[in-house]
């Protein structure tokens, strides 16, 4: 099990990625769960500055972070950038407008197909932290 | 959990778990495996995705799956499922990210020793010619309009365009072109994805390689598809790229958010489906055809630049003619006999090939006596086979495996084997390996997946196709 920073964690899995993901909010949790899809895709990075605004509306936290992480891969191939922070300006269980900053990319080590639905979890602990697993598609 | 006296033998080569199994199944769930890969389904959950599958509505017959499987998103890979038309449903996980994933092989005229001489220069022209890698595309971003035409028309527009010749489309699965596509159905986003990509190799398991016929099992067929012992032929594995990822990611929300309208529930929501004669149904099956149309397009080009390349370096008379084009992740409208019943099907196939019989209407008149050329890549570096289909899979809707079927994770393959010493073992074998970084080549070991030679010979022996050849590499192209 690799740790990325422990806000993200890469777990065992036969074929594909899989990642828990920890926050003390929800932002914080998709937040950490990107960055460390980013860590994942091992890209070669470039000096040049990369930002883009993203609006992301869902039916709930589920199909929000399913989404989220979506747009962010479909960015990540189509721009050649990766993104290593994000402002939200807005933020609820079924919408998301934020910033992202990060870096263009002269290539990547590993490509996402997409993200899976299977087995998606997003859940409070007991703690009243916040928990997500998600499984990428490679 | 699941072990092996929850199965029935029906023979040496075939297992069910009954319909009993669990409450959900709607019909038994049937696996092709022999004994000796008997422990390899239980090490990870893809029984439990077949199981999953057997309840899917609409199913008829069995849930199937081929010895190649291994755990996937909704369907096992592997998996082999129809649904009866027009209520059954269409399931974007029952056919996977990379839609229309498949082979072909095209058959040059010379032998090992001839080309020997030449084999580097020409691994390294094709490589050039064919950006492979990820994120690698080509130069030129084709507009959406280019992109339309493609999604549309396929094989045939590219040939109309003055990009190959008639016997492409001829030996191609669908003739290169699904005809219910509709590029409108395909989202603008997945079009972007797409626009540098037509001609691309990718990554991951996706491999160009120059090969050569190592051993003739079927003296016969072999002749008649025009393969003789030691002759040279490349194969190309790839699919729809990005366009093809894309239209699958749209899909599986959509239709995973519209399921609930249709009160379908399943145990996994991968499993996400729609009826087929819903509108979400029909628009996902529309855009599957134009992704499946990408695929062939794409394989297609790679095929041209690969000729192009063989022709620089061998001179203008070298030819490379197209012996057969496989699907292995699709989902087609398809009719089959069932207790004498004719069935209008919705068949799916997740790392599954079809293979259909001598004197079916759908194979190229060349073949008809023969049966369909199947087309199985072997992990890389290892070895792949041509095989030809036979009446006896009509059980299985006239399907067979795939591949080798991945059988340990990337992370474990990488700490056990460097991509150097990946790539050592292979130039060690006398095979020139051209990568565009180490980075993936270790996650790719053949270590990492089954044994191919053991995947064939359960489907040779339980009669879903049988083996014409052995095909062995001379050279790999591979992106990481």
């Amino acid at each position: 099990m690799q740790n990325l920073d422990l806000k993200c964690k890469i777990l065992k899995h036969p074929s594909d990625l899989k990642l828990k993901g920890f926050g003390k909010s929800k932002e914080e949790l998709f937040k950490n769960l990107m960055v460390g899809m980013q860590i994942a895709l091992r890209p070669k990075i470039k000096v040049k500055k990369a930002e883009t605004k993203i609006r992301i509306e869902s039916e709930d936290i589920i199909f929000l972070l399913f989404d989220f992480l979506n747009e962010v891969n479909y960015l990540n191939e189509v721009n050649h950038e990766i993104y290593q922070k994000i402002y939200f300006v807005k933020f609820s269980d079924t919408l998301i407008e934020a910033e992202l900053f990060g870096k263009k990319v002269s290539r990547f080590g590993l490509q996402i197909k997409g993200v899976t639905l299977h087995d998606l979890d997003v859940h409070q602990r007991k703690d009243g932290t916040w928990e997500a697993t998600v499984l990428f598609d490679l | 959990m699941i072990s092996k006296k929850d199965f029935n033998k029906i023979n040496d080569y075939l297992w069910e778990i009954p319909k009993t199994y669990r409450k959900d199944m709607k019909v038994p769930a049937r696996i092709y495996v022999s004994e000796k890969m008997f422990d390899q389904i239980f090490k990870d959950r893809s029984l439990n995705q077949l199981i999953n599958t057997a309840g899917i509505p609409g199913i008829v017959n069995f849930a199937m799956a081929m010895p190649d499987i291994h755990e996937g998103y909704g369907f096992p890979i592997g998996g082999v499922a129809a649904t009866k038309l027009p209520e059954g449903v269409i399931s974007p996980g029952g056919i996977g990210y990379d839609q229309n994933c498949g082979v072909r092989l095209l058959l040059s005229t010379y032998k090992e020793k001839e080309i020997r001489p030449y084999l580097e220069k020409l691994a390294t022209e094709i490589q050039s010619q064919v950006p492979s890698g990820l994120g690698m595309g080509r130069t030129e971003k084709l507009s959406f309009d280019q992109i339309n035409k493609i999604l549309n028309g396929g094989i045939p527009y590219l040939v109309e365009k003055g990009y190959g010749e008639i016997r492409d489309i001829e030996n191609c699965e669908e003739r290169g072109r699904m005809e219910q596509a509709d590029a409108f159905c395909v989202s603008d986003r997945a079009k972007n994805r797409g626009r540098d990509q037509v001609g691309t190799l990718g990554s991951g398991n996706h491999f160009l390689e120059i090969q050569k016929v190592e051993e003739i099992l079927d003296q016969y067929t072999a002749q008649a598809f025009g393969l003789f012992r030691d002759q040279v032929v490349v194969m190309i594995h790839t699919g729809s790229r990005g366009l093809g990822h894309q239209n699958c990611t749209d899909y599986l929300g959509t239709i995973a958010k519209a399921s609930f309208s249709y009160k379908i529930r399943v145990p996994d929501r991968e499993l996400a489906c729609v009826p087929f004669n819903s509108k979400e149904g029909q628009r996902f099956f529309k855009a599957l055809c134009a992704a499946c149309n990408f695929a062939w397009a794409n394989r297609h080009m790679i095929t041209y630049y690969t000729r192009q390349a063989w022709k620089l370096i061998l001179g203008q008379k070298a030819e490379l003619e197209l012996l057969y084009d496989v699907a292995h992740n699709i989902a087609k409208i398809e009719t089959h006999s069932l207790d004498g019943e004719k069935l209008k099907l919705l068949v799916h196939r997740k790392g599954a090939t079809r293979a259909f019989p001598p004197g079916h209407s759908e194979i190229p008149k060349i073949f008809e006596n023969l049966g369909q050329p199947v087309l199985i890549p072997g992990s890389m570096g290892t070895a792949s086979y041509v095989l030809v289909g036979t009446e006896k899979s009509k059980e299985a809707w006239f399907s067979t495996c795939h591949g080798a079927g991945r059988s340990m994770s990337r992370n474990e393959a990488m700490r056990r084997e460097s991509g150097g010493e990946v790539v050592q073992k292979l130039e060690s074998k006398g095979i020139v390996v051209k990568c565009a970084s180490l980075n993936g080549i270790a996650e790719e070991s053949p270590i990492a997946y089954k044994n191919v030679d053991d995947v064939v010979d359960v489907v040779h022996n339980a009669g879903l196709s049988k083996k014409v050849a052995r095909l062995v590499p001379l050279a790999v192209i591979k992106g990481e």
